[in-house]
């Protein structure tokens, strides 16, 4: 057991080093994957939420303790069966087109995946169709646009057109983010929400796959 | 009046520091014109970057000019670039306006930007207007749209934002028309043109064909990337600062490279996210420490250079908007800037407010006369008035060195601030938000703008008009890739 809470705090503390020796460790000792997952990587993911809500720890360390649990990830995920992993749900992400800026977008990324999502993060400059590719291949539960510009944020309208078009936005739920776009912007092209920050982003997420945080 | 932010021997380490950045990182661009154009003047390719040898920088910096101006339509509305004078330009872009009557944050209209066009025209210490972003006009030619707005609402002289190259052609000929053809608008022009290229050091295809189309039209050019400490540059202020100057001299460099001696403007704007939450920034004091900094180093280039002043985090025209404005608008022009930005802003520059416009034009007007600092003479020292006063028992008051200065404006003259006595004030209890809004109220109601003439009026319809056909047709999808 005090293995499981050192390999959390480790997560916590953001040593990426020290989660994927005890993760490898564990494993070789034939230890349950699923236990290491839920026991050691997300419980200590979990904490970091918890703090970061209540701003007890700051984005880059929460972005290092998303880092450190990836790292384990990485090393079970071969172990157990994709259906198994434990997900959330799935959300695509990207910047829309035209627009270059992805760092707001990124950080979004980053709390989902320690919120327990599976995140396909397509980059920036993103076209409508772009979009509508990853949702085909990736079957995801949301799709999230973001944008600075305000002469790019009109292409979120363009990608929920397409998405139409394609007869593929009853699959999805779409939602945006970004300095100059709003709630009301949303309801305008008819997303189904908006995030004003990480954080809110991903209990937005929460609600819209319909499971509690 | 001078004052520094960094010692001199501070300055010359961040110039350095950007010297080495620029030649052993040096940027990314994925405009093949914007690369040849570097590559052909000394510039070197190392991977998938382009590299600044020192000497390319240095030559660069000599022949960009230190001075020239910028004029309104009207003619007694010059800025004067390089004489540090600290002019108030309105805020760009923002998606969102407060409701004069209501309060309410809502979405801008086109009636909105006019409106706040006209109060910054009427408004004595607003020298600079930009447009706020309306959802209301065809998107395909928003920049368009927004200078005929402009143009037809004030006679002052405009900064206009370039996030693409797709509209220069006819944002050129708009200000041509105005000012009498494009040779003229040479000579006078009505504008200055910036571009925002990315942090760190990324010259997107957009802005750099900006850039250059800019350059090529013979208009001032500005160069205003926007990193924020800690995410898109280093944590650290002065490590953002450096990277920040080497990215925006490298489009200084190229506009030189490009046309030597053509008018490109400084426009630092280091930013921070709020590592709590991720959100971006435009607060105090870092955004006018990091101004002052950056500041420091135009002023040590010689190049002309503006701020973003009139920034804050507050939500409304309140007491935390009014002491955020005043710092990070004093800090970079007590340096010695040319132009404070983001006038009227709110919310970390993405609304626009009729009450604050009004409230910046007061701190500008006191951040202006602040930098006029105070003359040192015989006369003003008053040496003798003191002498005389104290042996004829007087007070200074009876004395006429006091109705002379008085009256040759030793005070300032506030705008809006309330200096009545508690029990006159007491009669209304007036806030000073308040009293604001109610000027811009008042202001709307009565200020009137001198209009284009007709047939100018009638060509600025047609621009636009083949604007929007030239982007029907293919010509110009919202956004070029």
């Amino acid at each position: 057991m005090s293995n499981f809470n050192e390999l959390a705090e480790s997560v916590i503390s953001g040593n990426f080093g020290r989660v994927k020796e005890i993760t490898q460790e564990m494993i070789n000792k034939g230890v349950e994957p699923l236990q290491i997952i839920n026991d050691g990587l997300i419980a200590g993911m979990n904490v970091v939420g918890v703090r970061f809500k209540a701003e007890d720890m700051f984005v880059p360390e929460v972005m290092m303790s998303a880092k450190a649990m990836a790292g384990g990830m990485e090393l079970v995920k071969p172990l157990i069966a994709e259906t198994e992993m434990p997900s959330v749900g799935t959300v695509v992400l990207g910047t829309v087109k035209g627009d270059l800026h992805d760092i707001g977008k990124s950080l979004v990324a980053m709390i989902l995946e320690s919120g327990g999502f599976k995140v396909i993060n397509l980059g920036t400059d993103i076209a409508p169709e772009g979009f509508i590719k990853a949702i085909r291949e990736h079957k995801p539960q949301i799709v999230g646009m973001s944008a600075l510009l305000t002469t790019t944020m009109l292409n979120m309208k363009a990608t929920i057109e397409l998405l139409k078009e394609e007869g593929l936005r009853d699959q999805v739920k779409v939602i945006i983010g970004g300095a100059p776009v709003s709630q009301s912007f949303a309801e305008e092209i008819g997303a189904d929400g908006y995030g004003s920050d990480a954080m809110v982003a991903k209990d937005l997420c929460i609600k819209l796959v319909g499971k509690a945080s | 009046m001078r004052f520094d932010f960094l010692s001199e021997q501070e300055v010359e380490q961040v110039h350095q520091a950007t010297l080495a950045i620029l030649k052993q990182i040096g940027i990314h661009t994925t405009s093949p014109r914007f690369k040849s154009l570097l590559l052909n003047s000394g510039c070197l390719e190392q991977g998938d970057r382009i590299v600044f040898p020192a000497e390319v920088v240095e030559k660069a910096l000599s022949t960009a000019p230190k001075e020239f101006k910028v004029y309104g339509r009207d003619d007694s509305r010059v800025l004067e670039f390089g004489k540090s004078k600290a002019y108030t330009q309105t805020c760009v872009g923002t998606p969102s306006v407060m409701d004069l009557d209501s309060g309410e944050k809502r979405d801008v209209q086109l009636k909105d930007l006019e409106d706040y066009v006209r109060l910054a025209d009427a408004l004595e210490f607003i020298d600079v207007v930009s447009p706020i972003f309306p959802r209301d006009v065809p998107q395909e030619v928003i920049v368009s749209a927004e200078t005929v707005a402009m143009l037809r609402n004030t006679t002052k002289p405009l900064r206009i934002c370039a996030e693409s190259s797709h509209e220069m052609k006819y944002i050129v000929e708009i200000l041509a028309a105005v000012v009498g053809g494009k040779e003229v608008l040479m000579d006078r022009p009505l504008a200055y043109i910036e571009v925002s290229p990315l942090s760190p050091l990324e010259y997107g295809f957009d802005p750099a064909e900006a850039l250059m189309d800019i350059v090529e039209a013979g208009l001032p050019l500005g160069v205003i990337p926007c990193p924020m400490m800690g995410s898109t540059g280093p944590m650290t202020l002065i490590g953002c600062v450096a990277q920040h100057n080497a990215e925006i001299l490298a489009g200084v460099v190229a506009s030189q490279l490009l046309k030597p001696g053509s008018p490109v403007i400084m426009s630092p704007r280091v930013t921070f996210m709020d590592m709590r939450s991720g959100v971006g920034l435009w607060a105090m004091p870092e955004m006018g420490m990091a101004a002052a900094a950056s500041i420091q180093l135009a002023r040590y280039y010689g190049i002309p250079s503006t701020a973003t002043g009139y920034s804050g985090t507050s939500k409304l025209a309140d007491a935390q908007s009014g002491y955020e404005h005043l710092y990070n608008a004093l800090m970079p022009a007590l340096i010695g800037t040319d132009v404070l930005a983001a006038a009227g802003s709110l919310d970390n520059v993405l609304t626009s407010c009729f009450a604050m416009l009004v409230m910046d034009n007061e701190l500008s007007s006191v951040v202006q006369r602040t930098i006029k600092g105070t003359e040192v003479s015989e006369e003003k020292l008053a040496v003798d008035v003191i002498a005389e006063v104290i042996e004829t028992h007087e007070n200074f008051l009876a004395h006429k060195h006091t109705r002379k200065y008085l009256r040759a404006g030793e005070l300032w003259n506030p705008p809006l601030s309330d200096r009545q006595t508690f029990e006159k004030w007491a009669v209304k209890g007036e806030k000073i938000e308040e009293k604001a809004r109610l000027k811009a109220k008042e202001l709307l109601a009565s200020h009137q703008v001198e209009p284009l003439s007709a047939e100018v009026d009638a060509e600025l319809k047609q621009i636009l008009q083949r604007a929007q056909e030239h982007a029907q047709h293919g010509g110009g999808v919202i956004q070029k890739t």
